[in-house]
């Protein structure tokens, strides 16, 4: 909103500077957006410093869209008096000029109208100038007049050709169906029944409240006019406002709640400004149809509910003149106050309301700061947040760094993730970019490693925790994306690309920090992954997620090279929580020494060090601690299709020192199974 | 003569201990090694001597004595020789074989500093779901259908429905108030809790604005709860969080879920109040949006509003990182570009 200063001192006499003016008013809820100096305009009226204030208003303060407005808030916060604004009234009698009818009282509560001879020209400079510095460019007087109204009183109106309305009559009424009405802005529109039109005999000629019909608009030809001066239904002009796609100066106003009781006002205050400009002359008096008054909303204001809301006494002394400055009638009792709401304070419904009026003059600035007192213990946070921190710092240490990526994905490459049928689209998208919910986390992971890709970075390491949405519904996951090389770079050397153990590593480790126990399938992984190269993770009998190569055409998709070796995994992190995690109990540590025995074994290259594994635990006895892979050969020495597996087989008892002879027994136990089992030599 | 072995040994020891130089340790090698005059060369010819049942039991355990004398030099040696001249020498300015670490976000950072200082203020910190029901984003909150402040958060909607929590979602949250409604729906008051996440606007990308961004919400709700203490606990934790003198400011404002509403304001921690872009030479930086709890919020959750009073806050925590580290582009947060994530302390 803009504040011609001047056009304020009207009402209220102000000695502060703008900027003064504008700081004062922004401490009280109306943001200085800016401050822009106006020529003077004409020798009588402004003679002070000038300039134009552009205000933020709030959504629930239509009142503030005027100079009037601004004028209660500016008089309260200086304590100076507001001078009301009392236009001659008109003559008693209704003109005759005119019908109305109004056949929607539930859409338009009230309806004025007047009628006036007019002289259609320019309008002075000092109005034209004012308009201008309000940022409203000036058409002719009648319209400039109306405008005029609209920003002083904050009350829209609007002016209709007399000659133009079929049978001199203004009916308000629902739109028909199938009805057009070409706008002043030149736009032809089609208009359905659920729309408030201002119609006469024949036709539409205005859409209620948002914008007139170019039919019967002011031209200089006009004669006579119709002053419309109306309250409309809120929901009902926001309703078609947005349907038509049309935000106007008044439907800005009738959406959030004009005043109910500015209708005639505006009226009067029109035909006066007419008058006094010289540009017409009222014919009778104005209409005004009103079938059901809006009574005056009234409010208890309790000053120790005051209080206990703002942890701050206020004086009565300066409650009343707050609440007066801004136009509430007041009574005071015992306990408070009975409060009379105007009408334009649309905002004001309850108690509350009117402790922010007296909190927001009195100034916020001298609110006490105090700290609210513990009552209690403080209940655990959400698991999922200590969760999510650790698998975050275990995946930091491997080396992995945190990306951000967006909910909502391209439809296309959300495709390569999820089935068609398991995918949410969003229903009113920005673009296409961002049309679906997510599926995976991983397109999000994928994009960040082209965008590094395409930055001179080859080495990439991402992860990310995030929730993904499917129709089966939310949930939290966590996404690993690894290109490159496997360690960084040294000058010593060593260098080797990434291969599916990197990522499995980190996944056992995810796995470790949740305490659970995790399990590798060969089969059952997304399609997106390798086979051969992927693996299903399993956290006990619930599926946890997936580690592996990319596919080809999922790489390609991402915008990489489709022969590059992209490692991805993804984990369902509330599958892998930790809720049934037992407390941990010490183990002590042993008292007598391990022995250690390496073998090496030649075996199929297709048999799983998985099994292996097992077929040596069967076979030994329970003194065997640990069993560890330490090499795998296939070459040389070794026949096609064979693998030599060198494994580490640690022993060891919790009661007596163990003896060569008696791992010598259990290595020979152990070696003729694996012979039995698979077939395996020993090098 | 094993009497001689062990007394050898500790004669040895006592001159080792004492020898601090390479002419020491060539005069103790010649006393006990040396091949004429040595004490250990002349013991072991004389095993030649002895009876031969005990022929073997004392060559080993000359021979050892030798092993162990010859050892001991060695040791020795090292030290003397360390402060000395080096051998085997590396480059120590070449770079050290730092194990791989990841990089935090940024977000998360602040995420996570703020966590720490409303849980030490005695809040517990909560998630909720990102898409949400009309009735928890919207209508508990005091906005029902064509209410204009439904405006303020043009919202995304999803395309049908999605399992929700209680009621089927039907969009993106805009705020992370919904988790307001859910918490005070199912605990009675005192009520202490922060709830970190990520919400969604109908905002194109660009400078200043991106579709999705996170927020931090703040809600306390008890019998003597005051605006002077969401003052004070704004107060406090701006001066955690940014510098310990941080000015904070409050200015009336709108929003449909609290009465009376209040920006949140800091003085500006670029120019600190001396006028720059950044705050618009205006010397504030608004960081969010608080109030007390409006009665029909409680109303909607069936909190007695005459009983309890309360309030709530909610921050942009794109919007603190980039007054904390001065992050021109907001974009920034989203990119992943490694260059930019590595300038993140770990």
């Amino acid at each position: 909103m803009k504040v011609v200063v001047s056009w304020l001192r009207d009402f209220v006499d102000l000695t502060v500077s703008p900027q003064e003016l504008g700081d004062t008013l922004t401490m009280r809820g109306f943001e200085l957006s800016s401050i822009e100096p106006v020529k003077p305009m004409d020798a009588g009226r402004s003679t002070m410093d000038d300039a134009v204030l552009d205000f933020e208003v709030m959504a629930n303060r239509p009142d503030a869209l005027s100079v009037i407005g601004f004028a209660r808030e500016a008089g309260t916060a200086y304590s100076l008096p507001v001078k009301p604004l009392v236009p001659k009234p008109l003559l008693q009698t209704p003109t005759r000029d005119v019908t109305v009818t109004l056949e929607a009282p539930d859409l338009c509560p009230r309806y004025g109208a007047a009628v006036a001879d007019v002289t259609v020209g320019p309008s002075p400079p000092w109005l034209a100038a004012r308009l201008q510095a309000a940022g409203v460019r000036p058409i002719n007087n009648v319209v400039d007049v109306t405008n005029y109204v609209l920003l002083e009183l904050g009350q829209p109106m609007h002016a209709f050709d007399l000659e133009k309305l079929a049978g001199r009559e203004i009916r308000i009424r629902r739109a028909s169906p199938g009805e057009r009405i070409r706008t002043l802005d030149g736009t032809d529109r089609a208009l359905d029944p659920g729309m408030l039109v201002i119609a006469d005999a024949e036709r539409a000629q205005a859409i209620a409240g948002v914008m007139g019909g170019g039919h019967s608009e002011v031209t200089g030809a006009t004669k006579t006019i119709v002053l419309e001066s109306a309250f409309f239904n809120p929901k009902s002009i926001r309703l078609t406002s947005k349907k038509l796609g049309m935000k106007t100066e008044a439907s800005a106003r009738f959406e959030r709640g004009a005043d109910v009781n500015a209708a005639v006002k505006a009226l009067e205050r029109a035909v006066n400004l007419l008058e006094d400009i010289g540009a017409g002359k009222a014919r009778g008096g104005a209409i005004d149809e009103y079938p059901a008054p809006v009574a005056q909303r009234k409010i208890d204001l309790r000053r120790a509910r005051m209080q206990s809301i703002l942890g701050l006494a206020i004086g009565d002394a300066d409650v009343e003149r707050i609440l007066k400055g801004l136009g509430f009638h007041i009574r005071r009792h015992d306990a408070g106050w009975e409060v009379a709401v105007p009408t334009y304070r649309v905002d004001v419904l309850r108690e509350v309301d009117l402790i922010e009026e007296v909190a927001r003059h009195h100034g916020y600035d001298r609110l006490p700061s105090t700290f609210p007192a513990l009552t209690g213990p403080t209940p655990p946070s959400d698991p999922r947040i200590a969760r999510d921190q650790l698998v975050r710092r275990v995946v930091l240490a491997a080396g992995l760094s945190e990306a951000l990526s967006f909910t909502f994905i391209d439809a296309a490459m959300a495709a390569h993730f999820a089935d068609a049928a398991s995918i949410v689209p969003i229903g009113n998208p920005l673009s296409a970019q961002f049309s679906v919910l997510r599926p995976s986390l991983l397109p999000g992971l994928l994009a960040a490693v082209a965008h590094n890709r395409h930055r001179e970075r080859s080495d990439v390491r991402l992860f990310e925790v995030g929730a993904i949405a499917t129709r089966a519904g939310e949930s939290r996951r966590i996404g690993l994306v690894w290109v490159g090389d496997a360690t960084p770079s040294h000058w010593s050397g060593g260098r080797r690309s990434v291969d599916f153990f990197e990522l499995k590593g980190v996944v056992e480790r995810i796995g470790e920090a949740l305490q659970t126990a995790l399990t590798f399938n060969g089969d059952g992984f997304p399609g997106y992954l390798v086979r051969g190269r992927a693996a299903a993770v399993m956290a006990g009998a619930r599926p946890a997620g997936s580690v592996g190569m990319l596919s080809p055409a999922a790489v390609s998709a991402a915008g990489l090279a489709a022969n590059e070796d992209v490692y991805v995994a993804e984990l369902d992190l509330d599958a892998m929580s930790t809720e049934h995690a037992q407390p941990l109990t010490v183990t002590p540590l042993p008292r007598y020494p391990s022995i250690a025995r390496d073998i090496s074994i030649v075996v199929d290259g297709i048999l799983p060090a998985e099994t292996v594994r097992g077929t040596i635990a069967s076979a030994a006895p329970g003194t065997l601690v640990s069993v560890r892979e330490f090499d795998r050969y296939q070459g040389t020495g070794v026949p096609d299709g064979r693998v030599s597996l060198s494994l580490r087989l640690t022993f060891r008892s919790s009661e007596r020192t163990l003896t060569d002879t008696e791992v010598d027994a259990a290595m020979r136990d152990i070696l003729s199974a694996l012979k039995a089992a698979h077939d395996a030599i020993q090098r | 003569m094993t009497d001689d072995i062990a007394r050898l040994r500790t004669d040895f020891r006592q001159e080792l201990a004492r020898a601090s130089s390479e002419v020491d340790l060539q005069a103790l090698r010649d006393k006990y090694l040396g091949r004429k005059n040595g004490a250990v060369t002349a013991l072991m010819k004389s095993v030649a001597s002895a009876p031969v049942e005990l022929k073997p039991m004392l060559g080993k355990l000359a021979n050892e004595l030798k092993q162990e004398l010859e050892a001991e030099l060695a040791e020795k040696k090292t030290l003397v020789d360390a402060s000395k001249a080096p051998v085997g020498a590396v480059d120590i300015t070449l770079p050290g074989r730092t194990p791989p670490i990841g990089h935090r976000h940024p977000l998360t950072i602040v995420r996570e500093q703020i966590e720490s200082i409303f849980t030490r203020m005695g809040y517990q910190v909560l998630e909720g779901p990102e898409v949400e029901d009309e009735y928890h984003n919207f209508e508990a909150l005091n906005m029902p259908a064509e209410h204009p402040a439904r405006d303020m958060q043009d919202t995304l909607y999803l395309d049908g429905e999605m399992p929700g929590l209680g009621r089927p979602a039907t969009l993106l949250r805009t705020h992370t108030s919904p988790m307001q409604i859910r918490y005070m729906e199912s605990h009675q008051p005192p009520v202490r809790i922060i709830v970190p996440g990520k919400v969604y606007r109908r905002d194109d990308l660009d400078l200043t604005h991106t579709p999705m961004f996170q927020q931090v919400e703040g809600l306390v709700v008890g019998e003597r709860i005051t605006m002077a203490d969401l003052k004070g606990t704004l107060t406090a934790f701006a001066r955690e969080l940014f510098e310990p003198d941080t000015k904070v400011q409050i200015r009336p404002s709108f929003f449909p879920y609290t009465e009376p509403s209040a920006e949140v304001f800091i003085g500006c921690v670029f120019c600190h109040g001396a006028g720059c872009p950044i705050c618009k030479r205006t010397g504030w930086l608004e960081i969010g949006g608080s109030g007390m709890v409006h009665p029909s919020v409680f109303e909607s959750v069936g909190y007695d509003p005459e009983r309890y009073t309360g309030f709530a806050f909610g921050m942009g925590i794109e919007r603190i990182a980039i007054l904390k580290y001065g992050v021109d582009d907001i974009r920034l947060f989203y990119e992943n570009d490694l260059r930019f994530l590595e300038q993140f302390p770990l």
